[in-house]
């Protein structure tokens, strides 16, 4: 395998004494599909911000397609959908194009105006996200999984090569979850988009991604999804048992 | 009363005058009120009395830039004002809008003690406080111009990274987008169009054409373009209706102008109604027929 689009070597991160991530090393290969699983409060989030440079890391280092993350500049080779991108104000006066367009605005760089190309590009992901049919809604007046939808139509506009999905799914009905990882796995067989997603879909992950991390402030598994899902109670209950197994242990 | 408009050249000042504030304001109240940032127009309209008040004050008791129009010294308060704002929003991130009240008490604060302490003016203060836009002269007129030219300019070259900090700043910064560049651009413009449309309706109803044009637009509008269209088209015609309405009844013009945008937004309201309720209606009447 060539070199890996984004390894974490070692990474330590707290919030002022509360320590999140302890020692966490992981890679992602060129055209991998990652799912990464944990309980609540794991570290999931914070580790994704890491990634983008949301937060400034504090031991440990990070590495994005080749260059360190303090020398990564190419921010629109990364597509983002954050666990809060369907909380915004529900009024705002935007339809889905106007937002799925503003995904453009920094590749475009200052001065720049939306060209004819680029308003067939937004098109074309709408279209990808079977959206076109709302495209000149209100985005606010549109469903979650509908609004989710256009959220990714919005991170991939920009032609990203490693898309970063933070609990897609998150108050999306059965149906639209599994077309959703349908849509994804769909970019990533079709496109070679390299994939992160966080979920707490433990069940259904592993036949969609090729890869699983499994994270709990450390790490406790990475590695292939059939090896995850053969070994997925042992690991899991390591991992969403770990703090009360320490208190156990105080007793002892 | 056409001609009057036509003729008279103070009349014609106030028109034009009117009519650029008319167009700014809500357009840079589309942006603060869709980040529910609507209060800091009168925030900054306060520290731009504070501003007066000092360039008075030099004026008066120092017997310094006598030539110059105090409102520039406003100006400047209203900018420094606006990056102040800007700067303790940051710092009190999940409560921002803290800010807006720190600032605004800090203005009047400033602004009373500076008169008081001068002895008062014998300038008319609440040509400050409720507008004068029938005092509008030459250069005042070539001020607000410049400083139009400036905002539409500043407006438009950041039309793309506005919206998508508006919808999402952290996906935008994320994506690339210069946040720190487009808002300095963007403050800055806000102070000084605050600080230019203080002679039109004055710094008590500054506040009014920055959002209640907005608000009349965001009644019926879809999408973000649309919304900056009607919201200038509402802040036009509340300009141009008030300043007739002050001028045949002889009114406060400031007054005028705020009144007959809120009378917009009211029957924007009510015709958002009827057309509601008469689709609901006719919904009824073919359930019935049918
Ligand atoms: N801004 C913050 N300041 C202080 N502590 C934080 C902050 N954000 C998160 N934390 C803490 O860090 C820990 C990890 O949070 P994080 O959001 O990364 O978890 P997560 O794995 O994404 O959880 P979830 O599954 O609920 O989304 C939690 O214990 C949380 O309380
Ligand atoms: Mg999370």
């Amino acid at each position: 395998m060539s070199t890996p689009i984004l390894k974490v070597s070692h990474l330590h991160f707290s919030y002022g004494n509360q320590k999140v991530l302890d020692d966490v090393s992981l890679s992602l290969e060129q055209g991998e599909f990652l799912g990464i699983v944990g309980p609540n409060g794991s570290g999931k989030s914070t580790l994704m911000k890491m990634i983008l440079g949301l937060m400034p890391s504090q031991h440990g280092e990070i590495d994005l397609f080749g260059s360190s993350i303090a020398h990564f500049k190419e921010r629109s080779r990364i597509g983002y959908v954050s666990q809060k991108a369907n909380s915004f104000n529900l009024g705002f006066p935007a339809t889905v194009r106007e937002v799925v367009a503003s995904g453009l605005a920094g590749k475009l760089g200052l001065f720049r105006r939306y060209k004819k190309s680029d308003w067939q590009r937004v098109d074309e992901v709408i279209e990808q996200v079977e959206l076109s049919h709302f495209a000149n809604r209100n985005i606010g007046k549109l469903s979650g999984g509908q609004q989710q939808r256009a959220f990714i139509a919005r991170a991939l506009v920009g032609s990203p090569d490693l898309l970063i999905l933070d609990e897609p799914t998150v108050g999306v009905d059965a149906k639209s979850t599994t077309q959703f990882y349908e849509l994804v796995r769909f970019l990533h067989q079709n496109q070679g988009l390299s994939v992160i997603m966080v979920t707490h879909d433990i069940g259904v992950i592993s036949s969609y991604v090729d890869r699983v991390a499994c994270l709990n402030k450390r790490l406790f598994f990475h590695g292939e999804a059939a090896e995850f899902q053969r070994r997925q109670k042992e690991i899991l209950s390591a991992a969403y048992d770990y703090d009360i197994q320490l208190v156990e242990h105080h007793h002892h | 009363m056409i001609q009057d408009f036509l003729q008279n050249d103070y009349l014609q000042h106030a028109l034009y005058a009117g009519l650029l504030i008319g167009l700014i304001s809500p357009l840079i109240g589309v942006y603060l009120v869709v980040r529910r940032l609507s209060l800091i127009a009168d925030a900054l309209s306060h520290v731009t009395l504070a501003g007066v008040a000092a360039g008075l004050f030099i004026q008066k008791k120092l017997n310094l830039f006598t030539e110059i129009n105090p409102i520039y010294m406003g100006m400047g308060f209203s900018v420094m004002g606006s990056l102040f704002v800007d700067r303790l929003r940051r710092m009190y991130q999940s409560y921002s809008e803290i800010a807006i009240p720190i600032i605004m008490s800090g203005g009047v604060g400033l602004g009373v003690v500076l008169i008081s302490a001068s002895g008062g003016f014998n300038v008319n203060i609440s040509g400050y406080l409720f507008g004068s836009i029938l005092a509008v002269r030459t250069e005042d007129l070539e001020t607000t111009l410049i400083v139009t030219s400036i905002t539409l300019l500043v407006l438009i070259l950041f039309r793309k990274e506005l919206f998508a900090l508006s919808f999402d700043e952290e996906n935008a910064v994320l994506t690339g987008v210069n946040r720190s560049i487009v808002h300095f651009f963007f403050i800055l413009v806000v102070a000084l169009v605050i600080a230019s449309s203080i002679q039109v309706v004055g710094i008590l109803l500054v506040s009014s054409l920055i959002t209640i044009p907005v608000a009349t637009a965001l009644q019926h509008t879809n999408s973000f373009r649309q919304t900056l269209i009607a919201s200038i088209l509402y802040g036009e015609l509340s300009v141009i209706l008030g300043l007739a309405a002050a001028y045949h009844f002889e009114l406060a013009s400031g007054g005028a102008i705020v009144l007959v945008s809120i009378m917009i937004l009211l029957c924007v309201f009510l015709i958002k109604k009827v057309v509601y309720l008469t689709a609901r209606l006719q919904k009824n009447r073919q359930r019935i027929n049918s």
